[in-house]
């Protein structure tokens, strides 16, 4: 290498060098986007999470128009999490936390109430007594049980917008192949057996009469109910007589109280290993998938292609056959069936308000907003989930996505009253998790029944005594 | 013959000649300073987004935080609790195996098929075949295993529809322990392969045709031609591949995660997905930074073995 070459290499570089600061001052210069930019940070607005699938732009659009109506004076930002389910949700949204970004709302299931009650909601009763007069009509509309699932410790933290209950959805097409009618009201777990022994005779090596998931909700946990029993020993917190005896008749508050408490585990109980054995027997006949098999995401297809008989799901499955193209006389619905006890279980959903929110009273305008009827009307027009006020279960409402038997999705909260929320106690996260482990290895002969419940309850045991 | 006098060895060190202190020249220091100003960036970044994030989770590791309360001191609590835990054991277990099958089929396969397209091929198919293999990578992993959770399906998928037509009955890919794993590794495998196979092609080049046609002079053709000439020499290139291929099998989440979610029981549960779930489902973070603490221990014990076995098994021309 020569001096010159050498010279003129130093020189080049150094002109890149001029022309990268040069460049480097310039971009610093500009007006650019720094971590203040993330949108709803700092900006004024009332944020609120939502699930981001159940909340197309059309629905955030309706919310965000609407309110922008009622409450021209609060800025709104709807901000929808995409999430498969509600425990990736509640992961987002406490990593949006932990990074600073805290939203005033978080739209909240079941799942997830105790765990947001206990670290991050506020209670709302200050305000249902301050507003009673305007909320009297709400309550009246909505079912005590539903409620009730959203109150922790004697405290109300959500107002209930949407729920689903585990009824059982029936596909026509196969009961027709089958020879069979819609079984009536009253059917017993041995005639749900019997019907699916029939729907499998009929049909070729493709069908499976029962199809479920492996999940807390809809999945084992309808059938521990309909034994009468639960995953948690399930108490009832003292307390929630202030909004009891506010707002419900005597009929209607008497045996309610301040919330669901989910203790003991008992995975080894008697009644706990029976609805194992049935299951695994199931399986193990042929009559179903393995829970882990599917999801409700691949079930809409196959159910109506006719290669799936009998399946749980709630009201929201009525807007997602529709979607799939299948006509309202393509399928029927009908109460989960009796084994010891006819109580169902649902899972409801509303909007929390979080306590490290600096907008409080404007997001007490908004829950009272998200849950007028008017605004549950506009948002909930494809049937994607059961509103929770009563009044808006109209046959106009189900004429196009059907089923027939529609009122079978509020009737179950009316006709079965100790129908109660999915058990959701604040590890709800760890509960959730060890009991999907444990039912896959259950389930996998009825010999793994007794082996794998005795290693559920170990483990629920340790979560619940974790503190979260 | 002179009587020659070896003079006795001294055990005392010979002292070495103390070193020329050289200054470097100015246009030394020059390029030195333009060579730092040029590593800057990239050591800027190895410290912000490696460094940092290492030694913080070393720090976490030894507190309790749930990301709303304030951490508190643990010490060794977490990593007492992570020895004391079941799955986590169970997760370190299954990624060693997964580690294992995985990566050792995704060299065969990737050298299988970059001998194969090495050989006497169309450019143009080359080419194809290189895009074909390479194209999986480019794919989001998650993506990919939602589309093969439809295809593993054991009633509805369209690999048991296959199966079928050739007399197999249906096999429970996602629901049985075997099946489960069989099913994550194949799909990483066929999403992973594609890197191994450009770096094979890439080494099987710079492999000298005199070698190979010395080989052949010598008698050897086929299977002993690779396995005698091809694989010593290209051995350093399977070093490199067999590194990067162990260090994200260790990795694996997304696969598992989606494909069975850790399932049946916890047979495809593995070290990062455990990290995921104490850490943003169960809010444990102390707990989840010490599992990551340990498996950062685990790479870099697997990467340094691989290191000192290289120098037996790898030849550099």
């Amino acid at each position: 290498m020569t001096d010159s070459h050498t010279r003129r290499s130093l020189l080049r570089y150094g002109a890149y060098g001029a022309a990268a600061a040069a460049l480097t001052g310039t971009a610093a210069s500009w007006d650019r986007l720094t971590a203040a930019d993330v949108p709803g940070r700092d900006d004024g607005s009332l944020v609120v999470a939502t699930l981001g699938p159940a909340y197309g732009p059309a629905a955030v659009r309706s919310l965000t128009e609407g309110f922008a109506e009622e409450y021209p004076d609060i800025k709104l930002r709807i901000n929808a999490v995409q999430a498969v389910d509600w425990s990736d949700f509640f992961a987002k949204i406490l990593t949006q936390i932990a990074a600073g970004l805290a939203p005033d709302l978080v739209y909240v299931a079941t799942e997830g109430v105790q765990l947001f009650a206990r670290q991050l909601g506020v209670p709302l009763d200050h305000w249902v007594r301050r507003d009673a007069g305007e909320l009297r009509e709400y309550f009246a509309d909505v079912h005590p049980a539903l409620v009730e699932s959203m109150m922790y410790e004697g405290s109300l933290y959500q107002l209930p917008v949407e729920f689903n209950a585990a009824d059982m959805y029936l596909n026509r097409q196969v009961l027709r192949r089958a020879g069979a009618d819609r079984p009536p009201a009253d059917w017993t777990r041995d005639d749900f057996t019997a019907l699916l022994r029939r729907m499998k005779k009929s049909s070729d090596s493709h069908f499976t009469p029962y199809f479920w998931t492996n999940r807390l909700w809809g999945g084992v946990v309808p059938w521990l109910f309909a034994n009468g029993t639960n995953l948690l020993a399930e108490s009832k917190a003292p307390g929630g007589d202030w909004l009891w005896d506010a707002f419900y008749p005597a009929r209607q508050r008497s045996g309610r109280g301040g919330g669901f408490r989910w203790t003991t585990p008992q995975a080894t109980g008697a009644r706990f290993e029976e609805t194992y054995e049935y299951l695994a027997s199931l399986i193990e006949e042929g009559l179903c998938t393995r829970p882990e098999g599917g999801n409700g995401q691949n079930l809409v297809g196959v159910f109506s292609t006719g290669r799936v008989g009998v399946t749980p799901a709630g009201g929201f499955w009525a807007g997602g056959l529709h979607q799939a193209g299948m006509p309202a006389d393509g399928y029927d619905t009908q109460y989960f069936p009796r084994w010891r006890t006819r109580r169902h279980q649902f899972g409801a959903a509303g909007y929390a308000l979080l306590r490290t929110s600096k907008r409080q009273e404007e997001a007490w305008e908004f829950i009272k907003y998200a849950a007028r009827k008017d605004t549950l009307t506009r948002l909930f027009t494809t049937n994607q989930t059961t509103p929770a006020r009563r009044s808006m279960l109209t046959a106009d409402r189900y004429r196009e996505t059907g089923p027939d038997h529609w009122r079978v999705f509020y009737d179950t909260l009316d006709r079965f009253p100790d129908t109660g929320p999915v058990p959701a106690p604040p590890q709800v996260a760890e509960v959730e998790q060890v009991l999907l482990k444990h039912t896959g290895t259950a389930l996998s002969s009825p010999r793994a029944v007794r082996p794998a419940l005795r290693r559920l309850q170990g483990d629920l045991e340790k979560a619940m005594e974790r503190d979260v | 013959m002179t009587n020659i006098r070896i003079p006795p060895v001294s055990s005392r060190p010979v002292p070495r000649p103390p070193k020329a202190v050289v200054r470097p020249s100015a246009r030394e220091r020059g390029t030195r300073l333009l060579a730092a100003l040029f590593l800057a960036p990239t050591i800027v970044g190895i410290v912000v987004f490696t460094v940092v994030p290492i030694v913080g989770s070393v720090v976490l590791s030894l507190f309790h935080w749930n990301v709303i309360d304030d951490p508190s001191f643990a010490g060794a609590a977490n990593y007492g609790e992570v020895f004391g835990d079941s799955t986590v054991l169970v997760s370190f277990r299954n990624t060693l195996l997964f580690m294992v099958l995985a990566v050792a089929l995704q060299l065969l396969i990737a050298l299988v098929l970059a001998i194969a397209v090495n050989g006497r091929m169309p450019v143009w198919l080359r080419s194809v075949f290189r895009s074909a293999f390479f194209f999986p990578l480019v794919l989001s992993a998650a993506s990919i295993s939602v589309v093969m959770k439809y295809l593993f399906n054991q009633d509805f998928g369209l690999v048991n529809w296959l199966l079928g037509l050739t007399g197999i009955a249906p096999v429970p890919w996602l629901t049985s322990e075997n099946g489960a794993m069989a099913a994550v590794i194949l799909v990483y495998v066929w999403q992973q392969f594609g890197f191994s196979f450009l770096l094979f092609v890439g080494g099987l080049n710079n492999i000298p045709k005199e070698v190979h046609e010395a080989a052949a002079l010598d008698g050897a053709t086929g299977p002993r031609k690779h396995l005698h000439v091809t694989l010593p020499l290209l051995s350093p290139t399977l070093l490199v591949a067999s590194v990067v291929g162990i260090i994200n099998a260790l990795q694996v989440f997304e696969q598992p995660y989606v494909l069975t979610n850790g399932g049946p029981g916890d047979s495809t549960r593995t070290v990062v997905m455990v990290i995921y779930e104490t850490a943003f489902e169960q809010l444990r973070f102390g707990t989840a930074s010490a599992v990551g603490v340990l498996l950062f221990v685990l790479i870099m014990a697997v990467t340094a073995l691989q290191f000192r076995l290289s120098r037996r098994f790898v030849h550099y021309q």
